[in-house]
């Protein structure tokens, strides 16, 4: 994407975003052909060389539609998804999906919008029948090792993804409060608590709010990324299907507190019923008058719309996804300029991801004070973790930074029988147990070589086929990488091939050098983190043949 | 101040913002880079620039990273050594084996792998990707693109034309060009802007790609429009083989439009004339130079002698030379004695020129293409520049990209209409109801520059009278508009004062001049004309079309505008010729074929103009022609006017010819010979000195620049300051009135020219193409971007590859009334005659209004053009015209 690309289509009058319109006529018709696309590229006003671009690299707006889509996710493969869907492809039409967010559940199977209750070592014709009775594979298990519950305090009860049982909870309370004073004291107080963002890279929340809040600008956004690509992790799912008004609230403290009229969550196309009920929840707030020209009826406007995916695990990078809500491909593209001070549509932009703005209706109700009480010095609060199916008690646990994570894996029981558990997604860790220590939290886990990610956290059993994983994490890195810096672009296929073609073992000083290539060279934290859990996981596998 | 406060490679330097690459450079530090280039917006993809930073976790890539103070910078170390190498050894390896390798006089891309050392040996991919070579002129080969994106950017930069994309992710990313795979299908103008960035030649020109390296490089100007591009030719073995722009030239900075570019095969056609041609009956035999001066210089003096200098004529080419305009303007004057001197300025932008006049005290354009990137607001009416005009179409594409706002006044949505703010897409001809109601507008508002009117113009309370008196609901309706999108076009000019940028859609009309001088009173009320980043840039179509004027080709002034009617000014120039014009005015070219018609004019002189297909009434032009008892013609090729000379001369075209053209802006550039005109086809300048001088005059010139330093005398008040010594480097924009002044850039920013400015009623006229019983269309003729003018190179080229005829566009509404499927011929038939074209369905045209090209001679579309024209500029009405469509006949 590029600004003058991005002036044009403003100039044009562009219908936004265009890849709705795509979407739609995919939906209908299957993916485009050239008069397709060149009838498509006037309907959405978009250059018909950079629509194809688009269409190209969004997965859902070229892969062919089939009955069953079994998920490639990380806890899934471990779980037998592959010869899963292998089964599943002789009985009818089959593909792969990025992972689902039920690690909790391995191996998921989505047929239309359902994920299906597959459960492992069940015949593929079983899990079939499951899928065309739409069979629907329970929530996760939610529970606290902290007193204080707030990321997780409506989840796991039910009915709060409705407005009304929302607010028996207190839903839009501390908005309420907050529209008494000045955006300021919102402000002032997300800042105080010293929140941390929980994307991954930690950043201080408050510190992004300021600048926003800062910058000039007739129109400002707040993003919420739900674009919770980390296999493992599921927690945003359940968040926006069971507590769409925290997240909501959140959005609209942060919108207050920075002066924008305008929200959007961006929600993963392979979550789909947290699309519906994310709709659902904005409508029904929009009808009661929460939202709209006026927050609550008393305070400034907010407009908040859902933008669906389309299959990319980089939008969950932040200028990437906000390219994407544009009609871009989904690219990184180089900071500054940061989207706080020019982001969506050129404009001053917050983008936090879902968890970091459930936990601000808390701060804003109870104080950054009671905030800081809670976890660490330098990461403070909870931090809801998410733990698979080879757990013996998957699901949510909702913990206070501090906690170590030895804690949370005894909790769930089953970690005897591990080799290392794997944390944070790709771009997190292979943490063995004599790490299990340390101490859940930011820096204290970078202390150690470890990086949180998104909390998600994954048993690696004893008998876990290594080679297949280092494999299947290749291929996933090959598949996302965006295609925009070479050492991505091209390393990450050159991994893959010397993983396959055996020049990984035959010369492991090349691969070694080009994973620092890839380390050091890529433009995101997609390219230069994931070399660190391939480098251990390498290890693991030189030490499991000796 | 600006201490160093940042360090690079030990050398202390400022951080003021920019980029460490940046920064480093301004230092003299080069670091490698691949997807970066000046000018261009960080790509960041390549990685090559990465450098260290003291107490950054990893490198970061100098092309996008600020340079903050306080910063420690490393540009070299064996690890960005190391590193720089892995990762072009990396791109590498995706490519073919054999595709690249490192050398020192390479590709951009070659020095690059050499000056860091990498190794591509060790290739992985197959070969397999073919060369597409679809595009008559671009090339683009896969298999050696490295993805850097330096053309996206170039092209959506600097020509603002999105042609490219980039598909796929991962290893699979790869540059696009179009919805398929063929290079051809996609939205590429072909202006090579990307063949120059390119660092791999992925991207190339086909017609240098098997072409020898140029063993001379000629600077020139380009011949095509008139906006005048600075060209540098490169020729090998007396041929051309490469155009590229001037870097640095201010028209164009480089930049250069797919016919300046590419177009210039014609140059070395096979069926250029190579020698003077003389009728024998009906045929003709080649004659020397000699016999053809002699013959030339006798039956004018014959016809002279005979029927009186008013039976002859001449018309001067807006294609030719200042100085070849200027010679045979002062033959016809001095030597024959008849003010009968005209020019193809006449048909197109003479009513700008008579309204400008008017309104300013000159006809000319009153602000230069630098205020295009300085305009707050842009109109741009009856123009379509990134067609007829790219490289201006380009820019202004750039400043609207860049946040000035446009509002674009065409019944036709051209291109700049789809990015414009407002496009009013007014019925043809009905241009004075709009400008009057936008004027309306900005009175009602209260935001006309009332300073700027009083202290500056006269004329405004009348306006205001008549704005005021008029209805504004009337006037909406009769320019055919959304009343809403007039509103907040006017919305717009409310803002201050604004650049004006008009074409022939409001010249070549029955009320042309009214037009002109309704957006001149816009212009005036919104305080434009003679500010920064505003006033009147009516852009010329011909290279040289404001010389061929400026040197007097107009039948009322002489060289400068120095009206013949003036006793002074023939006084004055008895004195520089030797010589008086006659005091009366003499006639225009449309009157002068009319007097042919009727016998009344007997011998015209016609330099390099086609006028049998170029002008209006096609039947009645061929008549007249026909009926002359001496026609001489010079000519590069044999077209349908010189089929009918007596006399052709052979003559020379822009790359083979020294002297000067005038742009649009009043820039007066030099005109270079590249290569050898072919036979013994000769300068026009040199051809009307000859005849001259076998008339019996002492002209004494030896080349060009002799003829301008009397051009320097002969119109003091433009000129006096002009040689062609001092038009180096980037030309000299006239008035430029005594030796060491610097020109004239903006017109009128002390004052008009004509002591006020002169705000002028227009009374809306109906135009007598409107309401015509039985024809229900609105016919509009124009330009298209791949051919120029009567297409007498452009179709001697390969760009006859991208557009091989003229075709008529027709709205998709209207088609399917009329039965017409895509490529259909049809019949069209005006008042005035009839012809047979393909029709292409487009939603570029309204329903009711058809467009239709002339550059082809077999569409006869001026056959369709009837015999209107201003009663006051003469100028004819080419843009409307009442016609029906059939389907044509199998």
């Amino acid at each position: 994407m590029s600004d003058a690309l991005r002036t044009l289509l403003a100039a044009r009058g562009a219908a936004s975003p265009p890849l709705r319109a795509l979407r739609e006529h995919i939906a209908r018709h299957g993916p485009p052909d050239e008069a397709a696309l060149r009838a498509l590229a006037d309907e959405v006003r978009m250059p018909v060389a950079a629509l194809r671009g688009a269409v190209s690299y969004y997965a859902d707006l070229h892969a062919p539609s089939t009955e069953i889509r079994v998920c490639d996710g990380t806890s899934c493969v471990l779980a037998g998804g592959s010869a899963l869907s292998a089964g599943l492809t002789s009985l009818t039409s089959c593909r792969t999906a990025a992972c689902l967010g039920y690690c909790h559940s391995s191996p998921a199977v989505l047929a239309g919008d359902t994920v299906v209750r597959a459960g492992a070592g069940r015949d593929p014709a079983a899990i079939l029948a499951a899928a065309r009775r739409a069979d629907a594979a329970p929530p996760p298990d939610v529970r606290s090792l902290s007193a204080t519950r707030i990321v997780t305090r409506r989840l796991g009860r039910g009915g709060f993804s409705d407005l009304a049982g929302a607010r028996t909870d207190g839903a839009y309370d501390a908005l309420s409060r907050a529209l008494d004073g000045t955006p300021q004291d919102v402000l002032a107080a997300v800042i105080a608590s010293g929140e941390r963002g929980r994307g991954g890279a930690g950043f201080a929340t408050g510190h992004k709010w300021r600048a926003a809040a800062a910058a000039p600008g007739p129109v400002k956004y707040v993003v919420a990324n739900g674009d919770e690509g980390d296999p493992g992790a599921f927690l945003d799912r359940v968040l926006m299907e069971e507590d769409p008004h925290g997240l909501i609230e959140g959005m609209a403290l942060c919108a207050y507190a920075i002066g924008a009229t305008r929200g959007v969550v961006f929600v993963r196309s392979e979550y789909p019923r947290a699309l519906a009920t994310m709709e659902h929840a904005i409508a029904q707030a929009q009808e009661d008058g929460i939202l709209g020209s006026r927050l609550m009826g008393r305070g400034p406007a907010l407009e908040i719309s859902v933008f669906l995916g389309m299959g990319s695990y980089v939008c969950g990078e932040e200028t990437a996804l906000l390219g994407a809500i544009e009609g871009f491909r989904g690219e990184v593209r180089p900071r500054p300029p940061y989207p706080a001070e020019r982001g969506l549509y050129g404009c001053p932009t917050v983008v936090n991801n879902v968890e970091t703005l459930v936990n601000v209706p808390w701060i804003v109700a109870n104080g950054p004070d009671a905030y800081r009480r809670l976890g660490t010095s330098s990461s403070p609060g909870t931090k809801a973790m998410c733990l698979n199916a080879g757990f013996a008690r998957p699901g949510v646990v909702e913990v206070e930074f501090g906690t170590p994570l030895a804690t949370l894996l005894d909790d769930a029981g089953g970690a005897g029988a591990l080799i290392a558990v794997l944390l944070g997604g790709p771009m997190g860790s292979v943490v063995r147990p004599a790490d299990w220590d340390v101490p859940i939290g930011y820096e204290e886990m970078s202390a150690r070589g470890v990086e949180l990610g998104h909390g998600g956290v994954i048993a690696l059993p004893r008998q876990a086929d290594l080679g297949a994983l280092l494999d299947h994490w290749l291929s996933f890195m090959a598949g996302e990488s965006c295609g925009k810096c070479t050492p991505c672009r091209l390393g990450s296929r050159r991994l893959l091939e010397m993983v396959r073609d055996g020049t990984r073992t035959r010369d492991p000083v090349a691969f070694d050098r080009l994973l620092h290539v890839v380390e050091q060279g890529s433009l995101c934290a997609f390219g230069q983190r994931m070399p660190t859990p391939l480098r251990e996981l390498v290890a693991l596998i030189a030490e499991a043949r000796r | 101040m600006n201490r160093p406060n940042a360090i690079v490679d030990g050398c202390g330097v400022v951080a003021d913002g920019r980029s460490v690459m940046e920064i480093a450079r301004g230092a003299g530090i080069d670091i490698p880079h691949l997807c970066w280039h000046p000018g261009l917006p960080p790509e960041g993809g390549c990685r090559v620039c990465l450098v260290e930073v003291d107490g950054a976790a990893r490198p970061v890539a100098a092309c996008h990273t600020p340079l903050r103070p306080g910063m420690t910078v490393r540009t070299r170390s064996a690890a960005l050594d190391a590193l720089r190498r892995d990762i072009l050894a990396l791109e590498c390896a995706a490519h073919p084996a054999g595709a690249f390798r490192p050398d020192p006089s390479g590709t951009e891309f070659a020095r690059l792998l050499h000056r860091v050392g990498a190794d591509p040996a060790a290739a992985h991919e197959p070969a397999s990707v073919q060369v597409d070579a679809t595009h008559p002129y671009m090339r683009f080969d896969p298999s050696i693109c490295v993805v850097c994106r330096r053309c996206l950017h170039v092209c959506e930069e600097v020509q603002g034309q999105f042609a490219y994309g980039v598909a796929g992710r991962g290893a699979e990313t790869r540059l696009v060009a179009s919805p398929t795979e063929r290079f051809a299908d996609g939205d590429c103008v072909a202006c090579g802007a990307c063949v120059d960035v390119c660092p791999t030649g992925a991207i190339s020109d086909r017609d240098r790609h098997d072409a020898p390296a140029p063993d001379a490089v000629v600077r020139s100007t380009c011949g095509y429009c008139g906006v005048g591009c600075q060209v540098e030719v490169g020729v090998a073995g007396g041929r051309v083989v490469r155009v590229s722009g001037a870097r640095t030239a201010s028209v164009n900075r480089g930049h250069l439009c797919q016919k300046g570019r590419y177009a210039h095969a014609w140059h070395h056609a096979a069926d250029r004339l190579t020698h003077p041609h003389l009728r024998d009956g009906d045929t003709f035999r080649e004659v020397t130079w000699e016999e053809a001066i002699a013959f030339a210089a006798r039956r004018l003096g014959e016809i002279r002698d005979r029927h009186g200098p008013g039976a002859l004529g001449a018309l001067t080419s807006s294609r030719s030379t200042n100085e070849a305009c200027y010679l045979l303007q002062k033959l016809f004057r001095t030597l024959v004695g008849t003010n009968n001197v005209d020019c193809c300025a006449r048909v197109c932008h003479a009513s700008t020129a008579t309204a400008l006049r008017l309104a300013t005290g000159t006809g000319a354009s009153t602000a230069s293409y630098a205020d295009i990137e300085m305009a707050r607001a842009i109109v741009v009416a009856g123009a379509n520049p990134t067609e007829a005009h790219p490289v201006i179409g380009a820019r202004i594409r750039q400043a609207v990209l860049r946040g000035a706002e446009l509002v674009v006044i065409d019944p036709r949505r051209t291109e700049l209409a789809g990015i414009a703010a407002i496009h009013l897409a007014v019925r043809p001809g009905a241009n004075v109801a709009l400008l009057n109601a936008l004027g309306r507008l900005l009175l009602d508002a209260g935001r006309v520059d009332r300073e700027y009117l009083d202290a500056r113009t006269e004329g405004f309370s009348d306006l205001a009278a008549f704005l005021a008196a008029m209805s504004l609901e009337h006037a909406i309706d009769a320019a055919g508009v959304p009343a809403g999108d007039v509103h907040r076009a006017a919305r717009i000019l409310e803002g201050g004062p604004a650049l004006f940028v008009s074409g022939l859609g409001l010249s070549e009309l029955t009320q042309g001049v009214g037009s002109v001088l309704a957006l001149a009173n816009l212009a005036m009320l919104t305080g434009s004309i003679g500010r920064a980043g505003a006033g009147m840039l009516p852009l010329r179509g011909q290279n040289n079309v404001q010389g061929s004027v400026d040197m007097g080709s107009a039948p009322d002034t002489a060289t400068g505008y120095q009206p013949v009617a003036d006793a002074a000014v023939r006084e004055h120039l008895a004195e520089v010729w030797g010589a008086a014009p006659p005091p009366e005015p003499g006639l225009t070219v449309t009157e002068m074929t009319r007097a042919a018609e009727r016998g009344d004019v007997r011998g015209l002189w016609i330099m390099g103009e086609d006028i049998a297909q170029s002008d209006p009434h096609q039947e009645a032009v061929l008549r007249a022609l026909d009926r002359l008892d001496l026609l001489i013609v010079q000519e590069m090729f044999m077209t349908e006017t010189a089929r009918r000379a007596h006399l052709v001369l052979p003559a020379a075209g822009w790359l083979e010819q020294a002297g000067t053209f005038t742009n649009a802006e009043r820039r007066i550039q030099r005109v270079r010979p590249a290569v050898a005109p072919p036979g013994a086809a000769r300068p026009d300048w040199q051809a009307v000195r000859d005849v001259g001088r076998a008339m019996g005059a002492d002209w004494p010139y030896t080349d060009p620049a002799a003829v301008m330093d009397e051009v320097a005398h002969a119109a003091p008040s433009l000129f006096g300051g002009v040689s062609h010594a001092r038009l180096e480097p980037d030309g000299l924009q006239w008035p430029c009135p005594e030796p060491g002044h610097p020109g004239t850039s903006r017109l009128h920013a002390d004052g008009f020219v004509r002591g006020r400015g002169r705000l002028v009623v227009v009374e809306p006229e109906t135009s007598p193409e409107h309401d015509i019983a039985g024809f229900p269309y609105t016919l509009i003729t124009g330009r298209v971007l791949e051919h120029y003018n009567v297409g007498t190179m452009t179709r001697r080229t390969p760009s006859v590859g991208l557009t091989g005829a003229d075709v008529l566009e027709m709205n998709a509404h209207d088609a399917e009334r009329e039965g017409f499927r895509d490529g259909d011929g049809a019949h069209v038939e005006s008042r005035w005659g009839g012809t047979e074209v393909p029709v292409r369905i487009s939603d570029r045209v309204s329903p009711g209004t058809l467009f239709l090209s002339f550059h082809f001679p077999e569409s006869h579309t001026n056959r369709l053009v009837g015999p209107h024209t201003d009663p006051v500029s003469k100028c004819p009405d080419y843009k409307v015209t009442a016609v029906r469509v059939a389907p044509a006949a199998r």
